[in-house]
């Protein structure tokens, strides 16, 4: 599925939720990608991993599209974490807004999803 | 005596010739069987007998056709052969008595005159025999021989000219008598009218065939009972009578009168008759004789002739019509084959005043939404333009149209003319029939008479009758015109308005139609703006032409532009399309289609060509080469063919050429030849893509136009140096593009991954403002321009919207991050805008001279 020049696929790994974006990030696709993340993930989920790993580009409409899912997971007692190449162009802009501080990023997927389900 | 000859006629004349030559001959043949002289020659005497029956066989065998003057000759040549015969039998013959007989037959048979004639030429030739023979008395010898035939010939003459007259054809003139009271019967019996006559006292002594006819009554019955008893009705009898008695005792021989009276037959039936009357005095003796005609019967045969009459015009009247439709017929069929409404119109308005013997005939086009009526054509030329709307209701045109019935004018006001053309005319009368179809009317025929001409209310039916071929042609025409229009109106729908800004891409297309056919066709091209500063380029020919070609372009160019948009690749958007084509398109539906993918960023074109020309590459050197690879077959041929994707580098300063067959069509050449034809015009060629699709058409194409229609779309990679500048649409779907130009620049001149990376997202978040400032009237661009002086990079986004300042939060990131990814960063609002200027100095080691 595309909006814009992002790609998002959906995969469940137990109760986490691995969202995996793919391509741009920008204006013209942020809003409507959180939304659907949104949506695939349900209340009874343990939390959301976001897969940065393939993304080429973010800008701080995606920026903004990851801290108001940390809010609305927040909201619902659910965990957030996030996967981005070490040293990239995104893992540089999120260290930028330094994200951390509102939701812990790993350099792979599996570890995001070890930091929700430690089982 | 005047009168005799003329009694007989020539026949009778010839033969009795003949008897006399004949029985003088004869006779001279007798008296020479007995003793006779010695002296008498009787061989010569022999030869002239035979020449008188010889004359008289001939004159016999000719008597019908014999004229009087051949009888006088034959007759003198007689008198010529009793001289000779004469002269041979001797002095002391009795043949002289012989011409007695010659004399009496000319004052028999000849006018006096001529019969004198005949006696004088007796005497001379028998005068000059005598000299010649010298015999003893000769006078007294002549004296007697011709005085014997005048005397006894004018005394015979004399008494039958008293017995002609009294006696002496006594009987031929009763058999004439009876002949013609024959003959006057059958004239009575076969008159269509009753003829009777009566006595003075009314008794019945004629009746004849057509009296028994009329009243019932045969002639023996009726014949010899009183008229009046018959066939007068009886209340009638006494004023008969009273008529009889003073017709008889009218003055004069003969008078004539005709009455109109009622006459009864014989079952006692009644009928009006009219009687012609006449007395005729014979004698003492009066007649009554009478024609008496059955008037019924006359009007009833009147009526007859009324109805044969009726007949024979209905029928010449069908027969018009029949000529007049077929006429009809024809020109509508001609008109029809005219694909523009004014034309056809035009040539209805002669067909249909050339059917109809009209003098002046105009055609109005009707608009039946707003009512009003327009010159659609006119025999007296006046033109569209030359009349201002006529509403429904105006003039006789209006008033027809508005009545939605025919109009019939004697001597129409010129001001109810609405045709200017009609103005001068003598127009004796006007008929004006408004056409309709499916209810509406849509237009009026307006034909018009000069005397002697003149239509009558009668002609109405014919000039519906037009009328109608009339509607149907018009209609059909619009229905044609409107097709056409849609399908125009279509095709352009169909290609793009204005071809869209693609950062570092100039593209260019031209289309032309075809010269023959004014019709849409099935050619089409599209350029898409591919998300990520990409392009889409489309050319595209469905087979066929008008609007189902114009409706299946609509639905291919959509269906692609989403499969596109979606962000298939090429191949798959082919495939796609070819399953719309197979599934819903009819079986002899075939479209060629080249799709190519520009990605100038990594200077790359993919394409995929489903059974289209192949596109031309024309290096950066202007050397042109055919992208032959990949070709498959055309869409809505195979259910699941294979589409392969190819791809070649387009190097910046490079340009790609797509077109339709109609460009490399050359008639009655190979393919082959109209394709170098094209590459033969490159080396040389603009580069400039809107100036390189002129050029190749001027040459290509002739300027009446191809045979075909022809689609050109060209696209230039173009070379980016130390300095840019684009404008943008203010959307978000721009700030791909705007990210792609600037790696390929940036890249260009030398920058690292990282910094390329971190300049564009710094960039990025200057147009994203850019676009988030614009406000409603504000300008829909924004510009962005670059300059690089050795490793300075100085990058400026200009909107031209009011400058928000920065919010804490998701919006104030923008300005933080910009910030931090670069070396410099001013924001300078004014009035008119915002420019955003970023600077950074390059400091990795790059791939400079990369891929553009």
């Amino acid at each position: 599925m595309k909006e814009g020049l992002v790609g998002l696929e959906i995969e469940e790994r137990g109760e986490v939720v691995v969202a995996r974006l793919t391509g741009e990030l920008d204006i013209a696709g942020a809003s409507r990608t959180g939304e659907r993340i949104t949506e695939a993930v349900p209340t009874s989920a343990g939390g959301l991993v976001v897969d940065l790993m393939e993304l080429d580009f973010i800008d701080s409409s995606g920026i903004a599209m990851l801290f108001a899912l940390v809010r609305q997971l927040g909201s619902r007692r659910q965990k957030l974490s996030v996967a981005a190449p070490a040293g990239g162009p995104v893992w540089r802009v999120l260290e930028i807004v330094e994200f951390e501080r509102a939701a812990p990023v790993h350099r792979d997927v599996e570890a995001a999803v070890a930091q929700i389900s430690p089982y | 005596m005047r009168a005799l000859p003329e009694l007989f006629d020539l026949r009778v004349k010839a033969r009795s010739l003949a008897y006399l030559f004949t029985a003088g001959a004869g006779l001279g043949l007798v008296t020479l069987a007995f003793p006779h002289d010695e002296a008498v020659k009787d061989l010569q005497l022999v030869v002239l007998a035979g020449i008188a029956i010889g004359i008289a066989g001939v004159v016999y065998i000719e008597a019908d056709r014999i004229r009087e003057w051949q009888l006088h000759v034959a007759l003198a040549l007689g008198t010529l052969i009793l001289t000779f015969a004469n002269y041979y039998v001797g002095v002391n013959s009795l043949y002289p008595l012989l011409y007695t007989w010659t004399a009496l037959y000319a004052f028999y048979f000849f006018p006096l005159a001529v019969a004198l004639g005949q006696v004088a030429f007796i005497a001379l030739s028998y005068a000059v025999l005598l000299v010649i023979q010298d015999p003893a008395s000769p006078i007294v010898r002549w004296l007697l021989a011709v005085g014997t035939p005048v005397v006894a010939g004018l005394l015979i003459s004399r008494l039958l000219e008293y017995m002609g007259l009294e006696t002496g054809t006594a009987e031929q003139r009763e058999r004439a008598l009876r002949q013609s009271e024959a003959r006057t019967r059958l004239v009575l019996d076969s008159a269509p009218d009753a003829f009777i006559t009566t006595d003075r006292d009314g008794i019945i002594t004629t009746w004849n065939v057509a009296a028994e006819r009329m009243f019932g009554w045969r002639a023996v019955e009726a014949i010899g009972k009183p008229m009046r008893g018959i066939i007068i009705p009886p209340e009638f009898r006494d004023r008969h009578d009273e008529r009889r008695r003073a017709l008889i005792a009218q003055e004069g021989a003969v008078a004539t009168q005709i009455f109109d009276m009622v006459l009864q037959r014989r079952d006692g039936s009644r009928f009006d008759g009219e009687a012609t009357v006449s007395r005729v005095v014979i004698g003492d003796d009066v007649i009554l004789s009478g024609f008496l005609r059955d008037l019924s019967e006359r009007q009833r045969r009147e009526e007859e002739r009324d109805e044969l009459l009726r007949a024979q015009a209905a029928r010449a009247e069908a027969e018009r019509v029949a000529e007049m439709m077929s006429g009809m017929g024809a020109l509508v069929d001609a008109a029809l084959a005219r694909p523009r409404l004014d034309e056809m119109v035009a040539d209805l308005v002669a067909g249909v005043q050339k059917v109809l013997g009209a003098d002046a005939t105009t055609i109005f086009l009707a608009d039946e939404k707003e009512k009003w009526l327009r010159i659609g054509a006119s025999s007296q030329g006046t033109r569209p333009e030359d009349v201002d709307p006529i509403p429904f209701g105006e003039g006789i045109a209006g008033r027809a149209a508005r009545s939605r019935e025919p109009l019939f004018a004697q001597r129409p006001d010129p001001a109810d003319l609405r045709d200017p053309g009609l103005h001068e005319l003598d127009i004796d009368s006007l008929l004006a029939v408004p056409f309709l179809a499916k209810g509406a009317v849509i237009g009026v025929l307006e034909v018009c008479a000069l005397p002697p001409r003149r239509f009558t209310a009668d002609d109405l039916g014919m000039l519906r009758l037009a009328g109608e071929r009339v509607a149907l042609a018009i209609a059909h025409a619009r229905v044609y015109e409107r097709e056409h229009e849609v399908a125009a109106t279509l095709q352009r729908s169909l290609l793009p308005e204005r071809l869209p800004d693609l950062p570092g891409l100039l593209v260019a297309a031209q289309y032309r139609p075809a010269a023959a056919e004014s019709g849409v066709g099935g050619d089409w091209y599209d350029v898409i703006p591919i998300p990520g500063g990409g392009a889409g380029l489309v050319m595209g020919d469905v087979a066929g032409k008008g609007l189902p070609a114009a409706s299946m372009v609509g639905r291919l160019r959509s269906a692609l532009r989403a499969y596109a948009l979606e962000g298939h690749d090429p191949a798959m958007v082919v495939q796609q399309l070819n399953r719309l084509v197979w599934t819903e398109a009819g079986e002899s539906e075939m479209v060629t289609l080249l799709y190519v993918v520009v990605d100038p960023t990594e200077g790359v074109a993919r394409w995929v060509n489903a059974g289209h020309p192949p596109p031309l590459l024309v290096g950066g050197n202007g050397r042109p080469k055919f992208l032959e690879g990949g070709t498959s077959v055309p869409l809505g041929v195979m259910p699941f063919p294979s589409y392969e994707e190819m791809s070649a580098a387009l190097a910046p300063g490079s340009t790609l050429v797509l077109y339709t067959d109609g460009l490399v069509e050359v008639p009655g050449a190979h393919i082959d030849e109209g394709l170098s034809r094209l590459a033969d015009q490159l080396p040389g060629a603009p580069e400039e893509p809107e100036a390189l699709c002129n050029y190749l058409l001027r040459r290509l194409v002739p300027a009446r136009g191809a045979p075909d229609d022809v689609a050109l779309l060209t696209l230039r990679n173009v070379p980016l140096g130390d300095e840019f500048s684009f404008e943008f649409p203010n959307e978000p779907e721009a700030l791909a593009s705007m990210r792609a130009l600037l790696r390929r620049w940036l890249r260009n001149g030398g920058g690292g991954e990282q910094e390329v990376a971190e300049i564009t997202t710094a960039c990025g978040e200057a147009a994203t403002n850019a676009i988030e400032h614009a406000g409603p009237g504000d300008a829909k661009r924004f510009e962005v321009s670059g300059r690089m002086k050795g490793r300075e990079v100085e990058i400026c986004v200009r909107d031209f919207g009011a400058w928000r300042t920065p919010r804490e939060g998701d919006q104030g990131r923008g300005l933080s991050l910009m910030r931090a990814l670069m070396d410099t960063v001013d924001v300078t609002p004014t009035s008119a805008g915002t420019t955003v200027r970023l600077q950074r100095t390059l400091r990795e080691a790059g791939g400079n001279g990369g891929p553009g």
